[in-house]
């Protein structure tokens, strides 16, 4: 005789179902395969690798300028690359541009320098070493009549102050990665629901759910399918994140590595509960119906909660939004929002996490009771009322 | 030794079972037997803990049943299933294992008898797959896994051909051999009466009577039936019998005593020849038909 307790054997069954089961298998497949389609084109649209430029120079000048643009152009992107190719005059380098060997040429002309490319020039190359002529210059110049550059540009440094918290990119940046989360928990939470609702109306309506009853306490068996779909539920989505955070470091988006993944880790328990807390009330709509057609209707206000959690979650602003991430399942989706854009303080994400734990016993309990009264009830729907109000 | 005591269960406005007692004492097989709607199955579902009773308890040799009691209990619900979409060896281990087996044990056991009842060719087909004769059989398995304590069968014979209730009876026997109790319900009642050492009768929700079927039909009236070779209108005329059916040379009578039987017989053989006397022993559907319409 064996000890197993029997809520893990009622788990580990239904672990066993699903991932047996072939549309789950495909479906999950699908979605990831779609996760990593959205990082590739990403990488291939945005970044196509770091740039790499070559520039034809003359004499040493016009070396020791790139040097000082290739030192520029690497501060923005350390795998930039800058070359400076010397050639014998201002033919030669005509003939290197126009034979693509080169992207553009530094050719020092009477009162300075003159920068030749074969078309546009990129903006970003004719940036920086426009910028590199112009500090080695004025370097020469301040040399020439015994000052030097600091004291000549002393108190001209503007620096920029953008009192919106962030620029433009890494407000997209967190508003994408917070819809994601919010999109994975509305979908997790719909479909591992629903599978928690029909596999009790499954052994309902086999009628194996009169020997499972004989030989288990309900509870047990509650416990089991329960536990089993939110590992299923966390597994799914712990493999899309990290899908996610892997296809991250192939875009250029890599710099927001270490934001995201510290609000994805902040995600998990949000995620977590908010399942939850949802988990035992889909068991009791599955107990209340008492065949797979009846799901539709005991499954709806379910399905309509979430629908609508998703829905205000994500156009909630301003105070409303701050009162929102602190009411549970809501917090699922705005609080890992808020501090991703750092609008929480970590207390506020922890505060957020007990309210959603104390919600989740409370609905732990009433799906418990509903569930056990009406579970054994075989012939048609059973009403909230009377499975609330009804003798086990 | 398995025991109701008291059990009795209300529904809103309906009481389905109504201090329902009796026993079924170990290695005895004991049928329940009532019309529809008598409170069987209600019965049933209380001794097994599915459905709390309104009052009463269920004894265990002789002390309350406990969870880990019931556990051990093989049962077979009215409302019958197994999950139609898994293999009928995979969920037949998984139930053994709720019953507490190990995995090995559970795997053992069911591959063993679902060889024993033909099934050994089909351990992995889907349930939903079987026939419906398979599929009660694989639902008998189920009930019997887990190496039972007792036996609760709610209409086990339901659905069987003849050879398949040969076969559930010498399990069953097997069981009460190793000193089982087991209970059943039926409609069969020749099954019943065939296979059982005692019978408890359900009617409307009471017991209206239980005992061995000797003991059933000890307290019903004596009969005779009388055979003669000439008319036997005269048996009319004899003090203290009464003539339940009288067709020229054959009569069936009540006596009041065997002494009157006795005596009438000695007349008949006086008057000329006797071709039968014999008791009359009422079948157990006539037994349970007098105490249901009592």
């Amino acid at each position: 005789m064996s000890t197993t307790s029997p809520w893990s054997l009622v788990a580990l069954r239904e672990l066993q179902v699903r991932l047996t089961d072939r549309n789950f298998l495909l479906g999950t497949g699908a979605t990831i395969v779609v996760i990593i389609g959205i990082f590739a084109v990403q990488g291939f649209l945005m970044g196509g690798g770091a740039p790499s430029f070559t520039v034809a120079v003359t004499g040493e000048d016009g070396a020791t300028v790139v040097a000082e643009a290739r030192e520029a152009l690497q501060e923005t992107d350390e795998e930039a690359v800058l070359e400076a190719v010397q050639v014998a005059d201002a033919a030669a380098a005509e003939t290197a541009l126009t034979d693509e060997s080169a992207d553009a040429a530094l050719l020092p002309v009477a009162d300075g320098w003159e920068f030749v490319t074969d078309g546009e020039a990129d903006s970003q190359l004719q940036g920086v070493v426009s910028e590199a002529v112009r500090s080695t210059t004025l370097q020469a110049n301040a040399e020439a009549v015994g000052t030097s550059v600091e004291d000549l540009t002393a108190g001209t440094v503007v620096q920029n102050r953008d009192i919106s918290g962030g620029d433009d990119e890494s407000r997209f940046v967190v508003w994408v990665a917070g819809f994601a989360m919010a999109m994975l928990f509305y979908m997790s939470a719909i479909m591992f629901g629903m599978a928690i609702a029909s596999s009790v109306v499954e052994e309902k309506q086999s009628r194996i759910v009169e020997i499972l009853a004989a030989a288990i306490p309900v509870r047990a068996l509650l416990t089991g399918k329960v536990l089993g779909n939110t590992v299923l539920a966390f597994g799914q989505m712990a493999v899309m994140g990290a899908v996610a955070l892997v296809g991250l470091t192939f875009t250029e988006y890599d710099q927001y590595l270490s934001t995201l993944t510290q609000g994805f880790l902040w995600y998990i328990p949000f995620f977590i509960l908010g399942f939850l807390a949802l988990a035992c009330v889909w068991a009791a709509a599955g107990a209340m119906a008492s065949r797979t057609e009846d799901l539709q209707a005991t499954t709806m206000p379910l399905t309509m909660g979430l629908v609508l959690v998703f829905i205000v979650g994500l156009s909630l602003e301003g105070t409303a939004r701050v009162i929102g991430s602190f009411v549970p399942v809501l917090s699922t989706i705005l609080m890992p929002m808020r501090l991703l854009d750092g609008t929480a303080a970590w207390w506020e994400a922890a505060l957020a996490l007990v309210l959603t734990a104390v919600f989740c016993l409370v609905t732990i309990g009433a799906g418990t009771r509903l569930y056990r009264r009406s579970l054994l009830q075989t012939s048609g729907r059973v009403s909230l009322k009377a499975a609330w109000a009804g003798g086990e | 030794m398995l025991g109701a005591h008291g059990l009795t269960r209300q529904y809103a406005e309906v009481r389905a079972v109504d201090d329902v007692t009796f026993e079924v004492p170990a290695g005895k097989m004991i049928g329940f037997v009532g019309g529809n709607g008598a409170g069987k199955t209600t019965t049933m579902r209380m001794l097994m803990g599915v459905l709390a009773p309104t009052a009463g308890d269920v004894s265990w040799d002789g002390r309350p049943v406990t969870r880990a009691d019931r556990t051990r209990f093989g049962y077979m619900p009215e409302e019958r299933g197994l999950y139609p979409k898994q293999g009928v060896l995979d969920q037949l281990t998984y139930l053994g294992r709720l019953h507490g087996m190990s995995q090995h044990d559970a795997q053992g056991r069911a591959r063993s008898l679902l060889e024993r009842f033909g099934l050994g060719e089909r351990l992995k087909e889907k349930v939903e797959k079987l026939s419906l004769g398979n599929q009660q059989r694989a639902q008998i398995i189920a009930a019997v896994l887990g190496d039972p304590l007792a036996l609760i069968l709610d209409e086990p014979f339901s659905g069987l051909d003849p050879a398949a209730v040969d076969q559930m009876a010498d399990l069953l026997r097997e069981h009460t051999a190793n000193g089982v109790p087991v209970l059943f319900s039926s409609h069969q009642l020749d099954l019943v009466d065939r296979l059982c050492d005692g019978i408890v009768v359900l009617h409307k929700g009471r017991v209206v009577a239980s005992g061995t079927s000797e003991e059933l039909r000890g307290s019903a009236p004596l009969r005779y039936v009388l055979s003669l070779t000439a008319d036997a209108g005269w048996v009319r005329g004899v003090p203290g019998v009464r003539v339940l059916d009288l067709d020229g040379a054959t009569v069936q009578l009540e006596p009041e005593t065997e002494e009157v039987a006795q005596r009438l017989l000695t007349e008949a053989v006086s008057r000329g020849g006797v071709r039968e006397f014999s008791r009359v022993r009422p079948s157990l559907s006539e037994i349970y038909r007098e105490v249901a319409a009592a």
